[in-house]
C-alpha cells in the first residue's frame, strides 16, 4: 500500500470510532483515553478553522472565572482526563498514576464528540450507538442522557 | 467507578497489546499508529531508567554527523511514523494528509515493540503473536541473514539491550 491522501477529519473520526468500539464493548480503558483525546486534539483545531465554537470555548463561556482562557482551558481538561499522561513519562517520579479510567475515558469521548457533532451530525453510525448506550447505561440524575440544551443536575429522590 | 492506582509500564503495555490486535485484526491503522506512538512515549523513558538504550537512542547514534538531540529526533521519527500528525494540529496545517497508513502502523508498532521487547522480553502472547507476523510477512530469514552482515554497529543495539535472565 502506498501513500494516499487523506482528510484529517477522517483520521479523527476513525479514531474515535475505535475508541468508542473498544469502550462500548469492555476493552482498555486507557486505549479508549488516548484515542479520544488524539482524535480530539484534531477536531478541537477543524472546528475552530471552521470558526465554530469549540468545546473548551463553550467551558470557557459558562466558566465562573472570567479571566480563563481557551488555551488554559484545554490544558486543564486535558490534564484532568490525563491524556497527556497516557502517551509521555518523566524522568523523575514513580511511574505510578491514580486514576477513575472509566470515568476519564467516558468523559474523554464525551468531550471528542461534542466537537465531532460539531462538524458532523448526530446521525453517524457510531455516534449513535455511543449515544444509546450513554441512553442505557447512564444515570439520567446525573447525565444529560437525553442530550437536552438547558438541562442540569438533579438529585436523586430517595 | 473508582480511582485505582496504576503503573505507566502497565498502561503503556495494555496501548500497544490494543495496537497489536487492532493490527493484525486489520483493524483502523490511525488508532493503531496513535497507540503505538502513546505506548512508545512511555516504554522509551522506561527503557532509559534501566539503563538500556531505547530506540530513539540508537538511531540516534546512528545519524550522520553530530548526533542529533533527542527532543528533535523523537519529533523527526513521530512525525515520519504518522505519530503526531495522527494527535495534533496547527492552525495553518491542510485538512488533507498524504500518508502511507499501513507502513506507518507497521512501523510505529516495531519501534515500540522494540523497547518493550528490551523491558519484558518477548514472553507476551501479544509480542510473540506481532514478531511472528512480522517474521512470515517481513521474509524474517532474510532479514537475519542482512542483519548479520550489518557493520557491529548496527548490531550493537540488539546487544546491548540483550535481557539476563
Amino acid at each position: 500500500m502506498a501513500a494516499q491522501i487523506y482528510e484529517r477529519l477522517d483520521l479523527a473520526a476513525n479514531q474515535l470510532e475505535t475508541a468508542i468500539g473498544l469502550f462500548i464493548g469492555g476493552h482498555d480503558r486507557f486505549s479508549v483515553i488516548t484515542l479520544a483525546g488524539a482524535a480530539d486534539g484534531i477536531l478541537t483545531q477543524i472546528v475552530s478553522n471552521r470558526g465554530e465554537e469549540t468545546f473548551a470555548e463553550i467551558l470557557v463561556r459558562e466558566d465562573d472565572d472570567k479571566t480563563m482562557s481557551r488555551s488554559r482551558m484545554g490544558t486543564h481538561v486535558n490534564t484532568i482526563l490525563l491524556i497527556n499522561e497516557l502517551k509521555h513519562m518523566d524522568k523523575h517520579g514513580d511511574g505510578c498514576i491514580t486514576v477513575d479510567a472509566e470515568e476519564c475515558a467516558l468523559a474523554t469521548i464525551l468531550k471528542a464528540l461534542a466537537n465531532f457533532v460539531t462538524l458532523r451530525d448526530n446521525e453517524v453510525d457510531f455516534v449513535k450507538a455511543f449515544l444509546l448506550w450513554v441512553r442505557l447505561n447512564l444515570d439520567p440524575h446525573r447525565y444529560n442522557v437525553n442530550c437536552e440544551p438547558n438541562w442540569k443536575p438533579t438529585p436523586r429522590k430517595e | 467507578m473508582t480511582a485505582q492506582k496504576y503503573h505507566k509500564s502497565d498502561i503503556a503495555t495494555a496501548q500497544l497489546q490494543t495496537a497489536i490486535v487492532l493490527f493484525l485484526g486489520g483493524r483502523d491503522r490511525s488508532s493503531v499508529i496513535t497507540l503505538a506512538g502513546a505506548a512508545s512515549g512511555i516504554l522509551e523513558q522506561l527503557v532509559r531508567n534501566e539503563g538500556k538504550i531505547p530506540f530513539v537512542d540508537y538511531a540516534r547514534s546512528l545519524a550522520p554527523g553530530p548526533t542529533p538531540p533527542r527532543g528533535t529526533a523523537n519529533r523527526v521519527i513521530n512525525d515520519v511514523l504518522g505519530i503526531n500528525p495522527h494527535k495534533h494540529m496547527k492552525a495553518d496545517c491542510a485538512d488533507a494528509l498524504e500518508i502511507d497508513l499501513e507502513k506507518c502502523a507497521e512501523d510505529a508498532i516495531t519501534k515500540a515493540v522494540g523497547d518493550h521487547v528490551t523491558l519484558h522480553g518477548r514472553e507476551h502472547d501479544f509480542i510473540k503473536a506481532f514478531l511472528q507476523w512480522a517474521w512470515i510477512n517481513r521474509n524474517g530469514p532474510q532479514v537475519m541473514e542482512e542483519y548479520n552482515k550489518s557493520p557491529e554497529k548496527i548490531k550493537r543495539y540488539g546487544r546491548a539491550n540483550i535481557r539476563k535472565t
